[in-house]
């Protein structure tokens, strides 16, 4: 998705098409969790640092979906003055009625912060909280030349499970990422995503997704299939 | 008003929700529905802001009021009015609301011109997965024609005549452009009608969306012919333009009548769409009239998503995917043609083809294709899905035998055991069914999508083995096995057809997986040496399988032949042939991959290739996420863990691996070999013999691209003599698109220069 954007994280010359000019020198950097305030004085600024990389715009309902009920895994790198350098943005909730599934929806650097290993010190933070609450798995998706992105994951020890043929709204493809922390979980049961076999009865599109659904999946919320079943009555993925 | 006079019998109770919820809504419901409705020729407006800013500061920040049914799906699906990222209809302050642009203005021919070819670049850009609504409808003309006040017989001036236009600039625009736009309007509609009736993946291969317009329901395809052919006769006729001018024009609206008539069956000759290459010639014709398109034509379309960002392509570009298109259809109709579809297998390969083409044809091409064969009742004149999958399991496992002979199914007799059994093969063939054709019908999506449906798969088949074991045992009950005597002649082995049948179809699309998992790039470098071993092992089951079905097929073969069953029998050495040419398939993919295997395992003892530090990860729960698709399987469960790490073992030095690499290289181009002289009848690839042959050099280029970098580590490894070739060997694995074969992986090595020691 566009919240792990192409160089949300860089660890040495950035490629980006910007020539931000990087702010040089030693930086007192601190990192802290957005906490249970649920309209905490950092989220205009963490709205403005996460669409800034982005091409897909997001709404506030969006933000506080994700800072409401999980904002002890969001992580965020700041300086002295309480100046935004980094953020990373998360949830940790049943995946189709089986394992617990974290997932790690957005994260982003500020542009001149870039190469300091902020990205990889948020993401490390999430994994850990994610491990405490007791995660079974972590998943994300990112784009599949999001190279400095696709290094600090497969560094900590992800694998590409799928790939996402045009994932995003300008096109790009993206793969799947997955972390499993516990043992067994293959075995386990899950509710079945649904199934693109329906392809098998004469004339039927397959999957046919609209597009509320694709603008879901583009926000890399990857259990949309059993939230969008959820709308008509029962979900114990959203309280 | 009948709704207002039934809400008066509504009873209201509200005792136990103290007025609040449904029984409030009830009664607001009920008020609005008394209230009379006012209608004043167009909707009105009412400013709410006042009373929508006074309900906004009852609520606290930070207070979040919703039912249970708000999820994240309502979330994303919010729109933030008068953000330009989100709201289409926003207009920027000093913005028009509208583009200025008088459609029923005249033109001249060489704007006309313009316009037209515009409308042909975006048309293609459309065929590419971008929507309407920033393709064709930016078009202020077609705009104008598919606007909700306009209808039949949709002219620039809202229905009314065109009668009045006598100057030649405007009957430019109200005969000739109308009828272009018309048919190119109709002839979106017929596309999008084949790509909607077949398989494809919405936003991923194409945009249907339609934005709340409709593709000028009041008027059909006939009709924009017919538009088309007036339009003609004008500029031939009545326009008194120069000759070049008259051509251009001509040539345009020629084209989009042809484009039509094919998409409506009408004639079938994709291959005149090369007409295209004559507008090409004029192009230079055109002079831009840009204001004619704008995307101001979004704020009015219904869309709950933005705009997406788009790469513009030149006129050129779209030339030649015209061209493209063109040729893919005509060779998909080859592909599909009724010599190819008598063999099921070969009908498979013609469609793994198909999409292998480079270019990737695009996604109505592909539904074109799956339309020819899947929207009536057979694939190919006399052939019905049920057919194919009969002859499939012929071809295989049955050549030659009455259970799958076709006469038997049409025995009538109950007592029969051939009616019997037919009633037993049915039953199965039905629970097959999907998963069989998923085999010709996920080949044609995405190349993600395919990988993507045949994990899954991979489950659904092991389960379908479960039923074939029913089926074979009920079939048992009726005519007793098909049974051999074992090797040492101590017991007897049954053939079990089908169960081998679908255990076959499970192994293949098991080391489909995985030859398509590295086509999509999907495993890191220090994978890759597991997974060419794991395709090793799939390949090696599918051997063992083939020579079980082959020791059946050779016997039936004999007796066929002392009984004088003239047909059974010339198919049963058919068969047999096939079954030879597999098995040499299969050989080559266990030699060619027990080399890569061991090749990335002698990179791996030499530390040129490292798994990354991975502080979260463990051993086993890598595996775990890796191999997650194929641990549920319950018949033949694939190796573990531990017995991928023993294989890895039994390989005692860097050296010890190269030689074996080089052996299993002489294997793999054997198997060539003898593969490249096997004809198409033999190997069931009729119809597609140059890719065969293609594929064959490929994979030579392959083979002889390994021997050539396990030389390279040999001999690098042998003169620094030690365990660790880190920092003098590097190695690159190319990206799929620039290997010798995108499901062969081969990694480069590059010895680094020696650091010179002052």
């Amino acid at each position: 998705m566009s919240g792990n954007s192409k160089d949300a994280a860089t660890n040495g010359p950035t490629d980006t098409a910007e020539a931000t000019s990087k702010v040089t020198g030693e930086v007192s950097i601190r990192y802290v969790a957005y906490g249970s305030e649920k309209e905490s004085p950092y989220l205009p600024a963490i709205r403005q640092l996460i669409s800034k990389d982005l091409s897909e715009p997001y709404s506030i309902y969006v933000y506080r979906y994700f800072l409401y009920q999980w904002g002890d895994l969001c992580f965020m790198a700041l300086d002295d003055d309480d100046n935004l350098l980094g953020v990373i943005v998360c949830k940790l909730e049943p995946h189709r009625g089986g394992p617990m599934r974290g997932y790690i929806a957005m994260l982003a650097t500020d542009a001149e912060y870039r190469g300091r290993g902020i990205a990889t010190k948020l993401v490390r933070l999430a994994v850990e909280k994610m491990i405490e609450k007791d995660a079974d798995e972590i998943a994300l998706e990112t784009e599949v030349d999001n190279i400095p992105s696709l290094r600090i994951y497969e560094n900590l020890g992800f694998l590409r499970t799928k790939r996402l043929h045009r994932y995003y709204l300008n096109g790009n493809t993206a793969y799947r990422l997955l972390l499993y922390l516990k043992p067994g979980i293959p075995y386990r049961p899950t509710f079945p995503p649904e199934y693109p076999g329906e392809a098998g009865t004469q004339g039927q599109r397959l999957m046919s997704e609209d597009l509320m659904q694709r603008q879901i999946a583009r926000m890399q919320v990857e259990d949309v299939h059993n939230e969008r079943r959820d709308v008509t009555g029962t979900s114990a993925s959203v309280r | 008003m009948a709704v207002a006079e039934a809400s008066q019998s509504l009873t209201i109770d509200d005792r136990e929700t103290e007025g609040k919820g449904i029984n409030f809504a009830a009664e607001r419901l009920a008020q609005e529905a008394r209230q009379p409705l006012s209608f004043s020729g167009s909707r009105g407006t009412q400013d709410v802001t006042a009373e929508f800013a006074a309900a906004a500061k009852q609520l606290p920040p930070g207070q979040l009021v919703k039912d249970e049914y708000f999820t994240l799906f309502e979330a994303v699906g919010a729109l933030e009015i008068m953000d330009p990222k989100m709201d289409s209809g926003y207009i920027p302050p000093g913005d028009s609301v509208e583009p200025g642009f008088d459609v029923c203005l005249g033109l001249p021919a060489e704007e006309v011109i313009w316009i037209m070819d515009e409308l042909l670049r975006l048309t293609i850009v459309w065929h590419d997965g971008y929507p309407l609504s920033q393709t064709v409808y930016p078009s202020l003309h077609v705009d104008r024609l598919l606007s909700p006040d306009n209808k039949a017989p949709y002219t620039f001036s809202f229905g009314d005549s065109t009668d009045q236009y006598v100057e030649t600039e405007e009957r430019l625009v109200h005969v000739v452009l109308r009828a272009f736009c018309v048919a190119l309007v109709k002839s979106c509609a017929l596309v999008l009608h084949t790509i909607q009736s077949q398989g494809f993946y919405e936003e991923e291969d194409f945009v249907t969306h339609l934005f709340g317009r409709e593709l000028l329901p009041g008027t059909g395809a006939d009709e924009a012919l017919r538009l088309v052919d007036e339009a003609v006769r004008f500029v031939e006729e009545e326009s008194e333009l120069d000759k070049d001018m008259r051509s251009a024009l001509s040539e345009r609206l020629q084209f989009v009548r042809l484009y039509v008539s094919l998409l409506m069956n009408d004639i079938d000759d994709w291959t005149d769409m090369t007409a295209m290459d004559e507008i090409a010639d004029t192009h230079a014709l055109a002079r831009a009239r840009p204001e004619a398109f704008s995307d101001k034509v979004q704020r009015q379309l219904a869309t709950s998503t933005p705009p997406r960002p788009m790469v513009p392509i030149t006129w050129e570009e779209a030339h030649q995917r015209w061209l493209q298109l063109s040729a893919d259809i005509t060779e998909a109709g080859d592909l599909t043609d009724y010599d190819v579809c008598q063999s099921p297998h070969g009908l498979q390969r013609a469609i793994w083809v198909f999409v292998y083409r480079n270019p990737t044809p695009n996604t109505f091409a592909r539904a074109y294709l799956q339309n020819i064969l899947f929207a009536g009742e057979q694939v190919t004149e006399g052939i019905t899905f049920f057919d194919l999958m009969l002859t499939d399991m012929r071809d295989l496992v049955l050549a030659g035998h009455e259970l799958a002979d076709p006469q038997s199914f049409v025995v009538e007799m109950p007592a029969d055991p051939r009616h019997k059994c037919s009633r037993i093969m049915e039953a199965f063939m039905d629970k097959a069914f999907d998963e069989y054709m998923n085999l010709y019908r996920m080949v044609c999506q995405n190349r993600c999508r395919i990988r993507r449906t045949f994990t899954q798969s991979v489950g659904i088949l092991d389960n379908l083995e479960r039923d074939a074991q029913r089926s074979d045992s009920e079939l048992d009950g009726v005519i007793g096995g098909i049974l051999l005597p074992t090797e040492d002649d101590s017991a007897l082995i049954a053939l079990n057809p089908l169960t081998s049948w679908t255990k076959y179809h499970k192994l293949l699309v098991m080391s489909w997986t995985i030859q398509l998992g590295f086509e999509t790039d999907i495993y890191l470098p220090h994978e890759t040496g597991m997974m060419y071993w794991y395709l090793m092992v799939f390949a090696q089951r599918r051997r063992k399988l083939l020579e079980h079905i082959d020791r059946f097929t050779s016997a039936r073969v004999k007796n066929l032949a002392s009984s004088g069953d003239v047909r059974p029998h010339a198919d049963a050495v058919v068969s047999l042939d096939w079954l030879a040419v597999l098995r040499k398939e299969v050989d080559l993919i266990i030699s060619l991959s027990s080399a890569l295997w061991q090749l990335n395992t002698a990179l791996a003892m030499t530390k040129v290739i490292e798994a990354p530090k991975r502080d979260y990860a463990q051993e086993q729960l890598l595996y775990d996420v890796r191999m997650k698709s194929y641990l549920g399987i319950a018949h033949d469960p694939v190796p573990s863990l531990d017995e991928y790490r023993d294989a890895e073992q039994s390989i005692r030095s860097t050296d010890e691996a190269c030689v074996n690499v080089d052996s299993a290289v002489k294997d793999a181009k054997a198997c060539l070999a003898e593969l490249k002289k096997t004809t198409s009848k033999q190997g069931k690839y009729f119809g597609t013999e140059n890719e065969w042959k293609r594929e064959m050099k490929q994979l030579e280029t392959t083979c002889v691209a390994v021997a050539v970098q396990t030389f390279q580590l040999r001999s690098t490894a042998y003169k620094h003599g030690q365990h660790s070739l880190k920092g003098i060997v590097e190695v690159r694995v190319p990206p799929p698109g620039s290997r010798y074969h995108d499901w062969w992986p081969v990694p480069q090595i590059k010895i680094k220069e020696k650091i010179a020691v002052v």
